[in-house]
């Protein structure tokens, strides 16, 4: 057996190269060699990679500053030109040249001289607010219901008979007979808008949670005895932020569309409050003998649907953890 | 398969039920009743007592409520023969305050009084309001009355088992002469001579049972008709099925044979007569021309049903949405990240978040541009050209929504195994895309064909306000702002058996085309 063992001294190695004290650091050896990764911070790098989204992003800002400082800063006068008869009617062109260039005036005036200008502004405010509240009762609720509804299938079974039989009935019938049940106003129109409106996002949340609630890392995870809650949250939860952006992203502009043509038909907001939707139906009967009375708020409005739209779908794209690398 | 459907069926039918009363609920216990008061210029010129006897009057006429006003319960006494008709004057005169009653009078209120409150009835009783002694102030008549909210199961049951009406031979309660059903292969409407076989009923509500005639679909039938509920307000009267399948627009005179042989211009469509008591007897004009009672009739007119127009815009604008967006959404597809991918997604984005008014807006003004009608008139009914716009504007968005799905249904299909082996075994590019992704891709557009052609009934609702399309999709409008409860809920029963219908439809397409879906074995 001793003949098997090879000496260290006749290997002629010297001491340092045979034996060397290695530090045990506990907190280096902790540290991982990949670069730091963050998940917001990555998403940002993503979505200003594209130089199209600062346009965006400015255009956004725009909008912001026009429907809710601008109306602060200046004080929206009905009827400050109304003495002045030649300031009635007049379109761009000619408010150039009665009043001289003017913010107010930039798209001409309505019948008693009132500036279109401020108020599809005005307008603006009401609908892009009750757009954005819309949007987050209906995604708070829906992605909550939807969640729960996608784990327990108890709930799944109540939850889809509720949903066949609500989503026979086309959303925007339910949508008028509540406006028309309720006294119109803002308060009211949020409230049709969101009492059903939330049973679409939960059904399409339901069906993600679901294709991912069954994976295998979520099974190793209940293995280990991680509670529902915990799984929801960490495991599920992160990998439906783009769904949940981009989903957010298209429901914006649709209530937007929803405010236009309910006020368009009369159902839509109280006779004190401005929204683009009583703008455009306003503008609607003399829309051959004024029409840009009629244009302007139809082209602010869409201005605005596509750049919130645009703005989100890109954040919802940048957002994907698979557009990080 | 059958099982599976029936059960579908049976599932669908209830929840059919469910919105319905959903609706009810909502529309006859939610809405502010003094709501239809908001327009009605008769309201405002009535006050005090009388306003509040009107608005009952009204709301049992929009359904609301079962309304007894005093007087008609004394007719209905000397009708079963419980009250002497020369006593009636005597009863009938309420006093103006309760203490101011005969002791006759006083009887009959108690009478009256004590009956309804046992059948859940609630009696109002409205003193007179006077300006002097002998002088009432302005509506301030006395009345009785009483009434009743109509409960919500009985309002359905009401619904429902009075939905399927056949007409039968016991239909009329007056003497009639011989009731039956009789074939003839003669049809007397064209003279007697032309071959055109028919059904004629006596006794029944319809004179026609069954019939043909130059309008599409050819043959027609009264036997069996379908009550889905009666118009309040925007075609008062008239029941749903009526109002949204009658004729509109100009009258039409054409050459009638009467009954009594008698040939004249007019409108008269002596398919559609109905029974009517004693009305032979009431003129000399439908002496002259019916021999009998079947004498209410609908006229001919020269434009098409609201169903008709709606399925006819509808329809057109499917066919136009389907074969414009699959192919575009295939070249997008097949062009991804190139030029006109990127215009179509333009495009998407387009539709998708501006208003859809304001596109519609877009789209006719454009059109208006070519000297296109911008409104639909019912009157020039040969006017092809008013069609183009709706169609166009109901037909450009849904392609918007083929060109999203198919894109996005190919490029997901692309990178599937499958398409590599393909590839890899040879096959070129078109017969990859011709054979298999586009097989694969349209699978789910395959399942909504049902719903887009039944869905063509609906209407666009939007579109058709737009442009003054007389269509189920305005009615639907116009019932919301007139409050014409009878109208929302039949509208909502045919939207939502729409509905149903066409998933089912949609599913049983789906599986004839794809074998691997199958819905008799549990998928897992």
């Amino acid at each position: 057996m001793n003949e098997e063992l090879v000496k260290i001294d006749d290997l002629g190695l010297s001491e340092e190269e045979l034996f060397s004290h290695y530090d045990n650091n506990e907190i280096e050896s902790e540290k991982i060699t990949a670069p730091r990764y963050s998940y917001w911070r990555s998403v940002f790098r993503v979505f200003f990679k594209k130089k199209i989204n600062i346009i965006i992003l400015g255009l956004l800002l725009l909008v912001i500053v026009f429907s809710y400082i601008y109306p602060i800063l200046v004080s929206y006068e009905q009827w400050g030109n109304l003495r002045n008869y030649e300031s009635w009617h007049l379109t761009p062109g000619e408010a150039y040249r009665v009043l001289g260039f003017n913010l107010h005036t930039l798209l001409g005036t309505y019948g008693a001289g009132e500036s279109i200008w401020d108020s599809v502004w005005y307008g603006a405010r009401t609908s892009i607010s009750l757009a954005f509240l819309c949007a987050l009762i209906n995604m708070v609720i829906g992605v909550l219901i939807g969640a729960i509804w996608g784990f327990s299938k108890k709930v799944d079974i109540i939850m889809t008979e509720v949903y066949n039989v609500i989503a026979n009935v086309p959303y925007l019938l339910i949508v008028m007979v509540f406006v028309r049940i309720l006294s119109p106003s803002f308060i009211t129109l949020v409230f049709a808008l969101t009492i059903t409106g939330w049973l679409g996002i939960a059904y399409f949340i339901r069906t993600q949670v679901i294709i991912i609630r069954d994976r295998e890392y979520n099974l190793a995870s209940r293995c280990l005895g991680t509670p529902i809650f915990r799984i929801a949250t960490k495991n599920i939860l992160p990998f439906m932020t783009s769904v949940i952006v981009t989903l957010a992203a298209a429901e914006i502009p649709s209530y937007i569309s929803y405010e236009v043509f309910l006020s368009y038909i009369g159902l839509g907001l109280s006779a004190n409050e401005t929204s683009l939707g009583k703008l455009i139906e306003a503008a609607n009967g003399a829309m051959n003998q004024f029409p840009w009375e009629f244009w302007s708020p139809v082209a602010i409005a869409s201005i605005i649907a596509v750049v919130l739209y645009v703005a989100g779908q890109n954040l919802g794209d940048a957002s994907d953890p698979r557009t990080h690398m | 398969m059958t099982k599976y459907l029936l059960k579908r069926l049976l599932r669908g039918f209830l929840s059919i039920v469910m919105v319905v009363a959903i609706i009810m609920i909502l529309i006859y216990t939610f809405i502010n009743r003094k709501n239809i008061f908001g327009q009605d210029t008769y309201w405002t010129k009535v006050s005090s007592n009388q306003r509040t006897v009107y608005e009952y009057t009204r709301w049992e006429e929009y359904g609301y409520l079962d309304l007894v006003m005093y007087t008609d319960w004394l007719n209905d006494l000397i009708k079963n023969g419980e009250l002497a008709p020369e006593n009636r004057d005597k009863v009938a005169s309420i006093g103006k305050k309760i203490a101011d009653d005969t002791p006759e009078v006083a009887e009959y209120v108690k009478k009256f009084t004590e009956y309804y409150q046992n059948n859940g009835y609630t009696v109002k009783r409205l003193e007179a309001k006077m300006l002097t002694a002998t002088k009432y102030l302005g509506g301030g008549k006395e009345y009785l009355f009483a009434f009743r909210d109509k409960p919500l199961i009985s309002r359905l049951w009401n619904y429902f088992s009075k939905m399927v009406v056949v007409d039968n031979i016991h239909y009329v309660e007056e003497d009639i002469g011989e009731r039956g059903i009789k074939l003839t292969l003669h049809d007397p409407v064209y003279g007697g001579d032309k071959f055109a076989p028919a059904l004629i009923g006596n006794g029944t509500k319809h004179k026609y049972l069954l019939y043909f005639d130059d309008r599409f679909p050819f043959i027609h039938q009264n036997l069996v008709t379908i009550n889905i509920g009666t118009s309040y307000s925007i075609n008062q009267g008239i029941d749903i099925v009526n109002t949204m399948t009658d004729p509109q627009g100009k009258q039409e005179p054409r050459e009638v044979i009467y009954p009594t042989g008698l040939v004249e211009q007019s409108c008269d469509n002596l398919h559609t007569a109905t029974y009517s008591a004693g009305s032979r007897d009431k003129s000399i004009i439908t002496q002259e021309r019916f021999t009998d009672d079947y004498t209410k009739v609908t006229l001919y007119k020269n434009g098409l049903s609201k169903i008709g127009y709606s399925f006819i815009i509808g329809i057109i604008s499917t066919i136009f949405a389907y074969a414009l967006g699959i192919p575009i959404g295939v070249i997008m597809a097949r062009n991804k990240d190139k030029l006109i991918d990127k215009l179509g997604t333009i495009y998407i984005v387009f539709i998708i978040a501006v208003p859809s008014l304001a596109y519609i807006f877009m789209f006719r003004a454009f059109g208006s541009l070519f000297g296109l009608p911008t409104t639909f008139m019912m009157e020039d009914a040969g006017n092809v050209l008013m069609y183009v716009l709706p169609i166009v504007s109901l037909g450009l968005p849904s392609v918007a929504g083929f060109m999203r799905w198919l894109r996005r249904y190919m490029i997901d299909q692309m990178n599937s195994d499958y398409v590599k082996f393909a590839r890899s075994g040879g096959l070129s590019e078109n017969e990859i895309f011709r054979k298999h992704i586009l097989k694969n891709a349209a699978i789910p557009i395959i399942h909504g064909i049902p719903g887009a052609i039944l869905g063509s009934v609906v209407g666009g609702i939007i579109t058709e306000r737009v442009y003054v399309v007389p269509g189920t999709g305005n009615l639907l409008t116009s019932a919301i702002n007139a409050y014409d409860n009878g109208v929302i809920v039949g509208i909502t029963l045919f939207y939502a058996t729409i509905t149903i219908v066409s998933l089912i439809l949609g599913d049983i397409l789906m599986s004839m085309v794809d074998p691997r879906i199958s819905f008799t074995t549990k998928a897992r």
